[in-house]
């Protein structure tokens, strides 16, 4: 044993050990419950043991299940694509206008002094029938009734998500703007580019894998949302966790959520692998 | 090199808040030329080439470009390209796409395209590598690739910021060679910014020597190393022992003077070194000084002293040498001929010197 802490492979492990426990405890562990569940049935008391692939088959025939993943895959994208063009001007501005980066980045936590469900219930008294917005509107004249457009629907869910999500899209593109070596920019211009083509050519290529990594860290936990959804979201904003949701609490089908809850991930990770090799490649097409 | 003038520099001053960076700095350059700004770190070497580059704006003064102002004329759009000191190649582009970026702007047929990129690498001998990865490069190859994709454009002037100072000293001597054949057959104007006078006194035409903002020379490499006009100059480039002089006589051409340690000597008066006075600061270079164990015969002038420091440099050996009236200790270089040391720390040597070895420094707080 001391032998083995001495060799590089050997401290590797024991640096490696509590982390891989932990994940192996509270990941792996539940995963395999999970997996589990999903070959199981539910008779109304009692789970019957016995492996089948029932579950799956509905989960794959249901209609509604495909209608609500697509929805929850095309929501998460709109909150994705959102979050990140947003983000994309701020990370620019820190990284190259300003020399006060510290303080924009600790700026940019703010909303994270205050909890996830208190900034969606915000967004419901601006966005609401009586909210703040329509109030406004109101009072100066701009228009007669309360707009009904604004909340209960995807709509609020992308402008709710786009709003929580922005620092976690911010901060690892201002990461990739940053490394960006400056002489590289001067480069492009010596040799003829205005600064739309420098960017173009040069900065948006080399932020990619920033791009990559926001997208990935919003478009991820998105699917999987259901307090956004369920809280400003309304009946055309439900998504895939709602119905998650409901399989282990109202309806308590376990089997059926814990298949739906793999069905979805598998979508996911699809999802995001095609994302980041398609961004990879266009990336690559820039020269 | 032609009697055009390419780069007109006049008056051109920049500053940084209170601090002066660049001082009424006044340069032409003739079209062909390769000219290097050579001076000690933070004298304005890099923001001297930035202005003419347009990276840099400029509070006073005017910068023509083959006849052009450049006030309003953006980096962009300048007839002028840039090897940068750290090469810049774009880590997403291979060797090819980082040498055809500039050409893309120009609307060529991509045949076209091809050709010039595969003669510019050609050029700096990296033909066939369009495929390589910029991060596959090693130091010499990503200087060279900078390099091809600034001379593609076909610059009327190649600026270079200190391009040869990330190599090994071997690299770096043969890529010398290289880039001074390349400037001659292009026929290019090349700025070259360096902190290495032998790198400047070997490649080019005509030096700068810049200190604190000021240029303070402009000359041949050959006429830098004889006729320095002061002593900040003298001692940037080549090894030098400084004495004093005084003036005993005016002959005109020339001054009668006393040396110190040395004696009475005739020497040329210093055209590059205006200010005058009685007392003059000369200057004699190492190599130039002869040593022997008894009084040369045939010098104009010796000196008596005893060996205090030998430094062995391979190709030649140092010999510092203490005397009487002299405070700091002189040195005196010898070809290293037959793989002898002649002499020994605390040896009695002669020193000789001539006339025409003696350089004029004009006043000595000049
Ligand atoms: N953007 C800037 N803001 C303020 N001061 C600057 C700026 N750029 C350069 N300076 C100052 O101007 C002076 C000249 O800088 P420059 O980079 O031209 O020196 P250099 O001769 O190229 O030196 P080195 O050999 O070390 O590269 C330095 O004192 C530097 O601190
Ligand atoms: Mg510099």
């Amino acid at each position: 044993m001391a032998g083995l802490l001495r060799t590089e492979a050997g401290k590797g492990l024991a640096l490696s050990a509590p982390a891989s426990l932990y994940v192996g405890l509270l990941v792996a562990a539940p995963l395999g419950i999970l997996v589990a569940y999903s070959f199981w049935t539910q008779t109304y008391v009692e789970i019957d043991k016995t492996l089948t692939w029932a579950n799956y088959l509905e989960a794959a025939t249901d209609p509604l299940v495909r209608h609500l993943m697509l929805r929850s895959i095309l929501i998460a994208g709109a909150v994705t694509a959102a979050t990140v063009a947003l983000a994309y001007p701020i990370a620019y501005f820190i990284a190259f206008r300003t020399q006060k980066k510290t303080l924009w980045l600790l700026l940019i936590t703010i909303p994270f002094w205050s909890s996830y469900l208190l900034r969606v219930f915000s967004w419901k008294l601006i966005l609401g029938f009586n909210g703040v917005l329509n109030s406004a509107l109101i009072s100066l004249g701009l228009i007669d009734e309360p707009l009904t457009f604004l909340l209960y629907n995807e709509f609020a869910v992308v402008l709710t998500l786009a709003h929580a999500w922005a620092p976690f899209a911010i901060l690892p593109i201002y990461v990739s703007l940053q490394k960006i070596d400056r002489s590289l920019l001067e480069a492009a211009t010596d040799l003829g580019c205005s600064k739309l083509e420098r960017f173009v050519r040069v900065t948006l290529p080399l932020t990619v894998p920033g791009i990559i990594a926001a997208s990935l860290i919003i478009f991820i936990p998105t699917v999987g949302d259901y307090v956004t959804p369920s809280l400003v979201g309304g009946s055309q904003g439900k998504m895939i966790a709602n119905l998650i949701q409901v399989q282990f609490g109202p309806a308590n089908n376990w089997p059926l959520g814990a298949t739906l809850s793999l069905v979805a991930m598998a979508s996911v990770g699809f999802a995001a692998i095609l994302f980041a090799v398609l961004a990879t490649a266009l990336g690559r097409r820039i020269r | 090199m032609t009697d055009q003038n390419i780069i007109e520099i006049s008056g051109v001053e920049k500053r940084f808040g209170t601090f002066t960076a660049v001082k009424d700095l006044n340069l032409t350059l003739k079209e062909g030329e390769f000219f290097s700004l050579l001076g000690p770190s933070g004298c304005g070497k890099t923001t001297a080439l930035r202005m003419i580059a347009g990276f840099q704006d400029h509070d006073a003064g005017s910068i023509r470009i083959a006849g052009q102002d450049m006030a309003h004329i953006p980096a962009n759009k300048r007839p002028a390209n840039m090897v940068f000191q750290s090469y810049a190649i774009f880590p997403h582009l291979n060797v090819g796409d980082n040498v055809a970026f500039g050409l893309r702007k120009l609307g060529l047929s991509k045949a076209d395209m091809k050709t010039r990129v595969a003669e510019a690498l050609e050029m700096v001998e990296l033909g066939g590598l369009q495929a390589r990865k910029a991060d596959e490069l090693s130091g010499g190859q990503r200087q060279r690739v900078a390099l091809a994709r600034a001379l593609v454009m076909r610059p009327k002037v190649l600026l270079l910021d200190e391009p040869l100072s990330a190599l090994d000293k071997n690299l770096r001597e043969a890529m010398q060679l290289e880039m001074r054949r390349l400037q001659q057959k292009l026929g290019i104007t090349f700025v070259m910014v360096t902190h290495d006078q032998y790198e400047a006194m070997t490649m080019s035409d005509r030096i700068g020597v810049m200190f604190a903002g000021k240029l303070e020379q402009v000359d041949r490499p050959e006429v830098l190393y004889a006729r320095p006009c002061n002593r900040r100059v003298a001692s940037f480039i080549g090894g030098m022992n400084f004495l004093d002089a005084r003036v005993t006589g005016d002959n005109g051409a020339t001054v009668d003077v006393n040396l110190q340690g040395f004696g009475p000597l005739t020497i040329d008066v210093n055209p590059n070194a205006p200010a005058r006075s009685p007392d003059l600061l000369a200057g004699i270079r190492p190599e130039q000084l002869e040593i022997g164990a008894q009084r040369p015969e045939g010098y104009d002038a010796c000196l008596q002293g005893t060996v205090s420091d030998i430094a062995f440099y391979g190709e030649s050996v140092h010999y510092y040498v203490r005397a009487a009236g002299v405070e700091q200790p002189i040195s005196a270089a010898v070809p290293n001929y037959f793989h002898t040391v002649d002499h020994k720390r605390g040896d009695q040597v002669w020193l000789g010197v001539q006339n025409a070895s003696v350089i004029d420094l004009g006043a000595r707080d000049a």
